[in-house]
């Protein structure tokens, strides 16, 4: 079967456990460096990001005093979270990505042609899930502290990133919560975020449906699993003399990353954006140019037989075993 | 004046057609006193036969347009999807270049030679019998060729973008594509729809599975096709319907299987494994693969763009839509192309030195024709380089005519020898 539709089936089995999870009583916690919002009343595990906001708004003293205990607890599940899944988290589990992947889907069923960035265009716009990043620290830091000696900033920029996540408003929908879809008047600060936050909601159902895993780009969660790219145990690795270089993977990585068909003399392929969603491996006609790796060890590698059955072409003969000493490397 | 031209012209065109016929002929009578040769090669021979007795029944005889096309870097899936038969026209004949040597300077490619002499003169009715000839603008040779064509046949020239991996030669070559697809749309007054394309990507990859198959079987250590009659093979691929090709391949392919369990081989164990690259090998100039295997070479795979590489890039479909599957069919054209045209000859090295390990090469012959400016100028780093990785490698320059036969044998007979040497050396049993 194809990686794409398996893929499909556990990110549905993922979204009900995570959206729904809690009402038969599950929960698999609060430091799940995935997208599940906290906002949503059933939820069966909870979005890093939000406690994580509120431990960076406790005053320095208490948060290296009294709470360092449960924030360190905190960070090691993150980690360990982190260093399983990485970015599996992105292209297996995220609710968001999720739906950006039906609104995908439901581009493709109506016959519409996606976009695709320009290169400038994807890459001048790297840097923002960083900034991202940046700001959900220090803004909530700014609460709790004052920062540089400027006045505490007010209550009202709690969870900042919570505030103008389109996690927020979408998910709790489907617990029936529509009680995020609004524009709060009470103070300027909530106004701004609110209106801000209701305009990115469009934007991520638009650009979701127009370009693959839109917002995925400038999400701050893929950041911080960046951390774990290199030392995750799963993996993405390349051999690169087995490459023809013909671009097939670039075309279906749905975050558009160049290198994993330009770059010839480079192992290890999860890159910033990478979600781990092992397309590339599926459309790559090359045997093992291409390996999903669990440990360290080829779990999944690209094939030409693989590749033609997926494509729904299937050889009358097997043509598995070429090249015949394909194991020395 | 231009009557007296045409009755030059047919008398050349009868003098071509007899030549060709006799060259036909002579490969074909010494085929027949091979043994051993499998037989399901049968209907890639009567194809070849045609040309001396038939050439006008070489082509299917469906009611389509014809698309001629020159170099691999047109993707054939276009023409099937715009219903019509797409025949390569890339000409190997030594009497077809003599043929249309004088509108040529001393020293160019023999192919573009024939493929002139034979438009020229019509000795092979589909060179001017085409609906429409697409030449990609790859080589200088081709860059002109376009010209002294469109004389006699309509021609669309496709530009080619030579330093592929930026974004601007990408984006300008799906445009071409593009492009070529509204031509031939015209052409044939069929709309290429989503359907149409995905269908005839499936045509392909049905005839890349038999071919990747088919290249696999090569690669066996028991030698289970000649060089040759692999050569032979793809070249059918230029004149065949795709699907009757990969149904005859599929049976060759069953036939080597069944030899293969049987551990029948053509070649000896101890004839060393060749590996031949270069210039276009093209029938009837079957010269150099005859030439490596009657010196006791086994030529187990190539890299030409007449053979090897013909059918092993696949298009990958992604989302089934328009315009994901015409990029698919542009990028699986130019990408992965290692044609020594494209500034870029990491990919080519990179190849070669991946089928030396795949296929257990012993030797590289380059092959080049002369007046091959592109595979010329190529040679020399890429000789350093295989070089380095220490493999044995002789290059030949030559062109169609049968002429330096006897000194290249020496040649080619000294090189096997030394592989044998090598392989001795290396403790290696013979
Ligand atoms: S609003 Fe966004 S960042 Fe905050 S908990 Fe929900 S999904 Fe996570
Ligand atoms: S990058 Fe995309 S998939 Fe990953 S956490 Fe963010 S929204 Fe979810
Ligand atoms: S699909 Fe495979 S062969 Fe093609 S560029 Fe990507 S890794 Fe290389
Ligand atoms: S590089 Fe491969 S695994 Fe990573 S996002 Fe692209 S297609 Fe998915």
């Amino acid at each position: 079967m194809r990686i794409d539709r398996i893929r499909l089936i556990v990110q549905a089995f993922c979204f009900v456990f995570l959206i729904y999870g809690g009402i038969l009583g599950f929960s698999i916690g609060n430091a799940v460096p995935t997208m599940a919002c906290i906002y949503a009343e059933d939820r069966g595990g909870a979005c890093f990001l939000y406690p994580f906001q509120r431990f960076m708004s406790l005053p320095l003293s208490t948060l290296i005093g009294a709470t360092i205990l449960p924030f360190l607890i905190y960070l090691g599940t993150f980690f360990l979270w982190g260093l399983v899944f990485g970015k599996a988290f992105c292209g297996w589990i995220c609710p968001l990505g999720f739906l950006q992947d039906l609104l995908t889907r439901a581009r493709q069923f109506l016959g519409i042609d996606g976009a695709r960035f320009r290169w400038a265009s994807r890459e001048r716009f790297q840097w923002v899930k960083y900034a991202l990043l940046a700001l959900l620290i220090l803004i909530p830091m700014g609460i709790g502290n004052s920062l540089g000696g400027l006045p505490k900033l007010s209550g009202d920029w709690a969870v900042p990133f919570c505030q103008i996540c389109p996690g927020k408003p979408l998910l709790p929908l489907f617990s029936g919560d529509t009680s995020h879809l609004l524009i709060d008047f009470s103070s300027p600060v909530k106004l701004a975020l609110t209106s801000l936050l209701m305009f990115l909601t469009g934007v991520f159902l638009i650009g979701g449906f127009v370009k693959r895993r839109w917002f995925c780009l400038y999400c701050p969660m893929a950041a911080l699993l960046s951390l774990f790219d290199r030392i995750g145990f799963v993996g993405l690795k390349k051999k690169g003399e087995a490459c023809t270089r013909c671009g097939n993977c670039y075309r279906a990585c749905p975050m558009e990353i160049r290198e994993i068909a330009d770059e010839r003399d480079r192992k290890h392929m999860v890159t910033q954006d990478c979600i781990l969603c092992m397309r590339c491996v599926e459309v790559c006609p090359e045997n093992k140019a291409l390996s999903a790796t669990l440990l360290g060890f080829p779990v999944f590698s690209a094939s030409a037989a693989g590749f033609l059955k997926r494509q729904g072409c299937a050889p009358p003969l097997p043509i598995e075993d070429f090249p015949h000493d394909s194991n020395s490397n | 004046m231009i009557q007296i031209q045409t009755d030059r012209d047919e008398k050349q065109a009868k003098r071509l057609s007899l030549h060709l016929a006799m060259s036909v002929r002579e490969i074909f009578d010494r085929l027949a006193l091979e043994q051993n040769r499998p037989e399901a090669m049968a209907p890639f021979d009567t194809l070849f036969k045609k040309f001396a007795e038939a050439p006008d029944e070489i082509l299917p005889s469906r009611p389509v347009k014809k698309v001629g096309l020159y170099c691999v870097t047109v993707p054939e899936e276009l023409v099937y999807a715009a219903g019509a038969l797409p025949v390569r026209l890339c000409a190997g004949s030594t009497d077809a270049a003599e043929a249309g040597e004088a509108l040529f300077p001393d020293v160019s490619c023999p192919l573009v030679k024939a493929a002139v002499g034979f438009t020229r003169t019509g000795a092979l009715g589909f060179y001017r019998g085409c609906d429409l000839v697409v030449i990609p603008a790859t080589c200088d040779w081709k860059v002109k060729l376009g010209d002294l064509l469109s004389r006699h046949v309509p021609v669309l020239m496709l530009n080619v973008p030579k330093h592929k991996t930026t974004e601007t030669a990408r984006l300008f070559w799906y445009d071409e594509i593009r492009r070529l697809c509204r031509a031939l749309e015209k052409l044939t007054k069929t709309r290429i729809t989503r359907g149409r394309l995905r269908a005839s990507i499936s045509l392909i990859h049905e005839a890349q599975a038999e071919f990747r198959r088919f290249q696999e079987l090569r690669a066996d250590d028991l030698c289970l096709i000649s060089g040759r009659d692999a050569v032979e093979v793809a070249n059918a691929w230029f004149y065949m319907d795709a699907a009757s090709w990969t149904g005859h391949v599929r049976c060759l392919n069953e036939e080597l299987a069944k030899r293969k369990q049987r551990g029948l081989g053509v070649m000896p164990k101890s004839a060393p494994r060749v590996l031949l690259t270069g210039s276009p090998v093209i029938f009837p100039n079957w010269k150099i693969p005859v030439l490596i295997e009657d010196s006791g070479g086994a030529l187990v795979c190539d890299e030409l763009c007449s053979s090897g590489r013909l059918l092993w890039d696949m298009a990958s479909i992604d989302e089934p839509l328009y315009d994901d599957m015409f990029d698919a069919l542009a990028d699986r054209s130019l990408m992965p192309c290692t044609c020594p045209v494209f500034t870029d000859a990491t990919d080519r090295r990179v190849k070669l030195l991946r089928m030396i390990r795949d296929y257990r090469v012993e030797g590289v012959v380059h092959h080049v024709l002369k007046g091959c400016h592109p595979y010329d100028m190529e040679l020399r780093p890429l000789e350093a380089e295989l070089a380095a990785a220490g493999v044995s490698q002789l290059k030949i320059e030559t062109d169609y005519s049968p002429e330096d036969t006897e000194p290249l044998r020496t040649r080619i007979e000294a090189f096997i020898e030394t592989l044998k040497g090598r392989r001795l050396k290396m403790g290696g049993a013979l």
